[in-house]
């Protein structure tokens, strides 16, 4: 289980054997065959790409998701809003290929500082993201990710909150 | 008059066998009417059952956090919390305090304000689409 206010540690080749294994899980019980058959994409043997969208005032927006298994299955994948183009985050100039959410399980932050010092980095506020344990964030012990969990622990807690608490798009000057 | 009384027993005798065919006819007509009453009941019965299925439906759960699915038949009449405590049993996995259920698919929403919606109540009210559900732990993030 992830531990309150401790840094997680990568490990890359758990990293990637754990995905390994949890794709056909995830696959089995969403009853499909293949990641392109959901509309996903694998970059890479650490990273996973996932196409979502939210609906604020009858407009559609789409985004795309990515995460990656540097620290995984010990902690959560890490979970990033990309520029499609890119596929990267660089701040200022992407905030606006990150969706606002506000659901008490799940904030998003386009330039969070842990400290005045710290750098400027993205952040979706959910316990099942690593970002959210590397800026050592307070967490509930019931929040805790465990080691139970896979990676689609974190798509659906960001879907949900795509679903019910979307807020629209982060403008270009990040408002 | 021997004339008169032959005469009469002929009279007598159709009369009898007039009653005889009447009783049977209303005796036949009776074992008819219990057949047409057995096969009465029988298609009551056929009604109901057919009526019983379309209280049925089938629901999908899966566990987002186990990975795990199940299937089972529940009435239109249970409410979601009865459709949530059973999925326990059908996942075989203990529910956990923070667990939450919502619905599933792309766009999962929180049933949480609706547990005491039925089935069909949810589905009318456009609270469910489908009757497909997940049950999820609760992060944190505010």
């Amino acid at each position: 289980m992830a531990k309150a206010n401790e840094q997680p540690t990568l490990d890359v080749q758990a990293g990637t054997a754990a995905l390994e294994e949890d794709i056909p899980r995830v696959l089995k019980v969403l009853g499909c065959s293949s990641v392109e058959e959901l509309g996903w994409s694998r970059p890479n043997k650490l990273s996973l790409l996932v196409p979502m969208s939210g609906t604020f005032q009858d407009k559609k927006d789409e985004y795309l998701l990515r995460l990656g298994f540097q620290a995984y299955r010990r902690w959560p994948p890490s979970a990033q809003f990309v520029n499609p183009t890119t596929l990267t985050y660089v701040y200022p100039q992407d905030q606006h290929f990150v969706p606002k959410l506000t659901s008490p399980e799940c904030q998003t932050h386009v330039a969070y500082q842990r400290t005045p010092q710290s750098s400027k980095i993205q952040l979706i506020c959910c316990s099942a993201t690593l970002e959210f344990y590397e800026v050592l964030h307070n967490v509930e012990q019931h929040h805790l990710w465990r080691e139970t969990d896979t990676f689609f622990t974190t798509i659906t807690a960001i879907h949900k909150a795509l679903t019910s608490f979307y807020q629209g798009r982060f403008s270009i000057d990040g408002h | 008059m021997v004339q008169q009384a032959e005469h009469d027993g002929g009279e007598l005798g159709k009369a009898v066998h007039n009653l005889e065919q009447a009783e049977k006819r209303l005796s036949d007509a009776r074992v008819e009417e219990e057949a047409a009453e057995r096969d009465i009941a029988h298609a009551i019965d056929e009604i109901k059952d057919a009526e019983r299925g379309h209280e049925f439906v089938e629901v999908h759960v899966i566990h987002v956090n186990e990975v795990e699915k199940a299937s089972f038949k529940e009435k239109l009449t249970a409410t979601l919390q009865q459709v949530w405590d059973k999925s326990y049993l059908e996942l075989k996995i203990q529910r956990k305090p923070k667990d939450v259920f919502q619905t599933a698919g792309q766009h999962p929403k929180s049933l949480m304000n609706y547990l005491g919606l039925t089935l069909k109540q949810a589905r009318e009210q456009k609270v469910i689409e489908d009757f497909r559900f997940g049950i999820v732990s609760e992060t944190g993030g505010a």
